[in-house]
């Protein structure tokens, strides 16, 4: 209805073109506080997004502007809403690009999604997790949401996706001789994958369970360090994905080269990356991107050097890409040495930060340590305290990655990572 | 309650821009929706023992403009238009949120609701859910209407100034640093209105408030750094002009970063500006005393109460009335009051803050700290402005009385660990003190950690004066993306910083 509307209206603006963006969440909620219910929600709801552009000076800029129109507006709030828009447009001079148009493509059946099936599997993953008097669940969230994303422009485009995306956060509880101490984590995936989520949340509870056995890090200095749990996304998405965006590269955010290696002589494994349109179970399964373009399947590095950019139509036009289109999952190719293999000799496991970062400008890493696997001279240690830093540029010389991966959501990376030479602060 | 409540900045016309703060009218929109939603509320009562709504009407404008784009948004994270139903019967409470119905067909709707929750209900019994048992909540009767000042509103900006005024900031500060590759400014502002409603309160509150921040990146062949900062306010566009001296302050720091050396690690007398003394305040005793955690019992500020946690110098304010910043509510999206609590009095722990339903089940009063990311989201326990309170020291007597140490200025992000008070906190850069004097020697970047009660117990001065920052939201785990606002004097401490 409120579509109708808004296309009448756009029929007899001043506008050059529009996109249209209406996204339909039903999504169902649930808040436990250990296994009892502290409140039920659910949610009903609609956006619609209108990007309005407009010719400027003979075609030389595009300007644009959008807004989101609520399904209650009226007619008149409609007329007024896109008249700004198109006086805001005109003081938005962006050299010109053009919107997507219409693409021929395999259309997908339409998913049957049920989000009371995917929660009640929700509730049986939980209550298949084996708690103990010194281990247990705190408390949980389950978000269930079925979207379905309708992407309308002025060039003909009309395609509808529908998707599942859920979500699990959850916070585990650790105790001994009257100290307790809290773990958190947050899955998020396209429909409820108990298996995974059962195996995940046990390791959290044995990671819990050797906190409270921890001595203080050790002042290390530069130490090897492994990356085995989600933390690595930040190094794989700042320092690799995130650099290169047609956005970051245009705005000059990033000094990646197609054909330039991204660092000088690494004495570690390559990276070889890839852009995936679909990725089992991820919450960001759809064939096309919020501007309407086809998503693709496609190398953006290989063996450390960059081979194509990717991003919205605006950024990949301006630096001549072909086929390109916004990146939602993501793959990283294995090494050459299994996991096992990597956690071999002195280095340092580090399973649980305060918040572990990657920069994507500077290339800096930074997180305090809340739990880590000291390894050295044959025996294993657990530590706690004091924090890793760094540079990618240089750090990056020497990584290697596993055979063997591990998917988050929309991620597929290698199960293990390890770094050489990261400054190690410890607190002893 | 009248329209005197919170205390406003007088500020006269503006002749230069020709803007005079006036108050931000609130929504006819959500005027128009009182009646309906209050027949809403009488339909539902029939079948549930307490029905409250919230409405909101929030719009809003971003713009971000550098030399190689620009772009105009009449949304941004805090603008929305929709309605969220909170029902209790037999000791569970349960919402639903919408924004797509027809005034006119509220029976409908409230069978719709009924419907959709009692679905849920089958699920929960199917798993063997129960609940967790809550009080009903109290709703003793209150009007009221308050409308804030403000300048220049989102919905009346002259935009194209904006880009203009951001642009000629931008190739300014592009222009001032040698190595710059990159100036941005992004800038936002929205014009909030709310609407609370039960069988016996009727609250309705607008107000705006603005904030912007500005980027300029510098790089080398082997390396890239960066200077940033921001301005904010309970204020209209109008707080925007303060960005004007940035790009200057922006291209000093940028290139100095690009030469800055790298800590050796350890423990050090430190100074925090006013900024990093915030974070410090939202990290350490902000969400570790979010009472929603207490209920959870994943907080150990619950076992804390009257207790030691910070030296004498140690005062800390909580609450939406404590400063007119990004987050100065009238009343929180659960038709509280807003609230001014003292969190530690001279290094004693007193009391933390509180959603509604999570004083029902401790006991306590709520403090006007329940707060949802937008009408779609379920209402936590969060924090509005959390302040230090200022010293006797000036800035001067703090640097002379350090013999080796830094003054750490520059927020980038923190993150708390309630249960087990520790903290980290990723500053920008620190400038070494030494014999008293700063040595013009940067570093960067730094990672501060360490325990909570050591960091504020090791506070020997604070400054005189007190700085409030809203830029930015902080999120409760990794989501729930709110307004906050925190700040505080410069502090003297002592830490261990990477």
């Amino acid at each position: 209805m409120i579509l109708d509307t808004i296309r009448d209206v756009l029929e007899y603006s001043d506008v050059t073109g529009y996109e249209i963006t209406d996204t339909k969440i039903h999504s169902w909620e649930f808040y436990l506080i250990r296994h009892k219910l502290d409140q039920h929600r659910v949610r009903d709801t609609e956006h619609v997004v209108v990007k309005v552009y407009r010719s400027l000076e003979g075609g030389q800029y595009l300007g644009s502007a959008k807004a989101e129109i609520a399904p209650t507006a009226s007619k008149e709030e409609v007329r007024t809403m896109i008249s700004r828009l198109c006086e805001q447009a005109a003081f938005v001079k962006n050299p010109m690009y053009r919107l997507n148009n219409r693409v021929t493509f395999q259309e997908e059946k339409p998913k049957v999604i049920s989000v009371s099936e995917i929660a009640k599997d929700f509730f049986d993953a939980v209550h298949s997790v084996n708690e103990t008097s010194g281990e247990d669940i705190n408390s949980y969230e389950i978000f269930i949401k079925e979207i379905e994303r309708r992407i309308i422009n002025s060039e003909g485009i009309d395609y509808t996706v529908k998707y599942p995306s859920s979500m699990l956060e959850i916070i585990v509880n650790a105790r001994k001789e009257g100290h307790e101490i809290k773990l958190y984590r947050n899955y998020t995936s396209g429909t409820c994958d108990k298996a995974a989520l059962v195996r995940d949340i046990t390791e959290t509870l044995r990671f819990g369970k050797d906190r409270l056995l921890c001595v203080p890090t050790p002042k290390l200095g530069k130490f090897p360090v492994i990356f085995s749990t989600s933390d690595v996304l930040s190094i794989y998405e700042g320092f690799y994905l995130d650099r290169m965006s047609a956005a970051a590269k245009y705005m000059r955010y990033s000094d990646y080269e197609i054909g330039k290696p991204i660092v000088e002589n690494p004495e570690g494994d390559m990276v070889t990356l890839y852009a995936l349109h679909e990725l089992e179970n991820s919450s960001h399964n759809f064939l096309f991107d919020e501007e309407g373009a086809l998503i693709r399947d496609r190398c953006l590095i290989r063996n450390n050097i960059p081979e194509n950019f990717y991003g919205n139509r605006q950024f990949s036009q301006y630096l001549n890409l072909d086929h390109s289109s916004i990146v939602y999952n993501y793959s990283v190719e294995g090494g050459t040495k299994s996991a096992s293999e990597l956690r071999k000799g002195d280095c340092l496991e580090i399973v649980e930060f305060s918040d572990f970062q990657c920069h994507p400008i500077t290339g800096d890493i930074a997180g305090e340590i809340r739990l880590a696997y000291w390894r050295h001279d044959g025996i294993v240690t657990p530590v706690s305290g004091g924090s890793v830093s760094g540079n990618m540029r240089e750090l990056a010389k020497k990584m290697y990655l596993s055979k063997e991966l591990r998917q988050y959501d929309s991620a597929l990376v290698p199960s293990v990572t390890r770094i050489e030479g990261v400054q190690i602060t410890g607190i002893e | 309650m009248g329209d005197d409540y919170f205390h406003t900045l007088f500020c006269p016309l503006n002749e230069k821009k020709g803007w005079v703060r006036m108050k931000a009218p609130f929504s006819n929109y959500l005027n128009s929706l009182a009646e309906p939603m209050k027949n809403l509320v009488k339909i539902l009562r029939k079948d549930y023992d307490y029905v409250s709504i919230l409405s909101t009407d929030s719009v809003g404008l971003q713009i971000s403009v550098s030399p190689r784009n620009k772009s105009v948004s009449n949304d941004n994270l805090t603008t929305e238009r929709g309605n969220v139903v909170r029902v209790y019967k037999n000791g569970l409470y349960a919402e639903y949120a919408f924004n797509s119905f027809d005034p006119a067909g509220m029976k409908d709707l409230a069978e719709k609701i009924r419907a959709e929750l009692d679905a849920q209900l089958e699920v929960l019994a199917a798993t063997r859910t129960k609940p967790y048992f809550t009080k009903k909540l109290a709703d003793e009767p209150l009007t009221l209407f308050v409308e804030k000042e403000a300048g220049i509103l989102p919905e009346k900006a002259d935009v194209n100034y904006y880009i203009n005024l951001f642009g000629e900031l931008t190739a300014e500060g592009m222009k001032l640093a040698p190595h710059a590759v990159q100036c941005s400014v992004t800038a936002q502002s929205t014009h909030i209105s709310k609407m609370f409603l039960t069988m016996n309160r009727d609250l309705r509150q607008s107000y705006v408030y603005s904030e912007a921040n500005m980027l300029l990146v510098a790089a080398n062949e082997e390396d890239s750094r960066f200077g940033y900062d921001g301005i904010s306010g309970c204020k209209g566009l109008e707080v925007f002009e303060e960005l004007r001296p940035l790009p200057k302050k922006l291209a000093e720091t940028a290139e100095k970063m690009l030469k800055a050396k790298r800590l050796v690690p350890g423990e050090y007398d430190i100074i925090t500006d006013p900024g990093v003394t915030g974070l410090i305040a939202h990290e350490a005793f902000g969400h570790g005393v979010e009472m929603d955690m207490f209920v959870k019992n994943r907080a150990l500020g619950k076992e804390y109460i009257n207790k030691r946690v910070g030296s004498d110098l140690v005062t800390m304010h909580e609450g939406a009335k404590c400063a007119e910043s990004v987050t100065a509510f009238a009343f929180d999206d659960e038709g509280t009051l807003a609230g001014d609590v003292i969190e530690i009095d001279h290094g004693i722990l007193k009391t933390g803050i509180a959603d509604a339903l999570s004083a029902l089940r401790l006991g306590i009063a709520p403090t006007g700290n329940g707060k949802r990311q937008n009408f779609e989201h379920k209402v936590y326990t969060r924090m509005t402005n959390t302040l230090f309170d200022s010293g006797e020291n000036t800035l001067e007597e703090m640097i002379a009385s350090v013999e080796y140490g830094y003054l750490l200025e520059g927020v980038e992000s923190g993150m708390e660990d309630p249960k087990h008070w520790g903290i980290q906190c990723l500053v920008s850069r620190a400038y070494e003190i030494k014999d008293g004097k700063l040595t013009g020697e940067m570093y960067s970047p730094v990672v501060m950690t360490g325990y909570v009660p050591d960091l504020l117990g090791s506070v020997s001065m604070a400054s005189k004066d007190c700085g409030v920052e809203g830029n930015g939201f902080c999120g409760k785990g990794y989501k729930e993306f709110v307004k906050v606002a925190d700040g505080g004097p410069y502090l003297k401490a002592r830490a261990r910083l990477g």
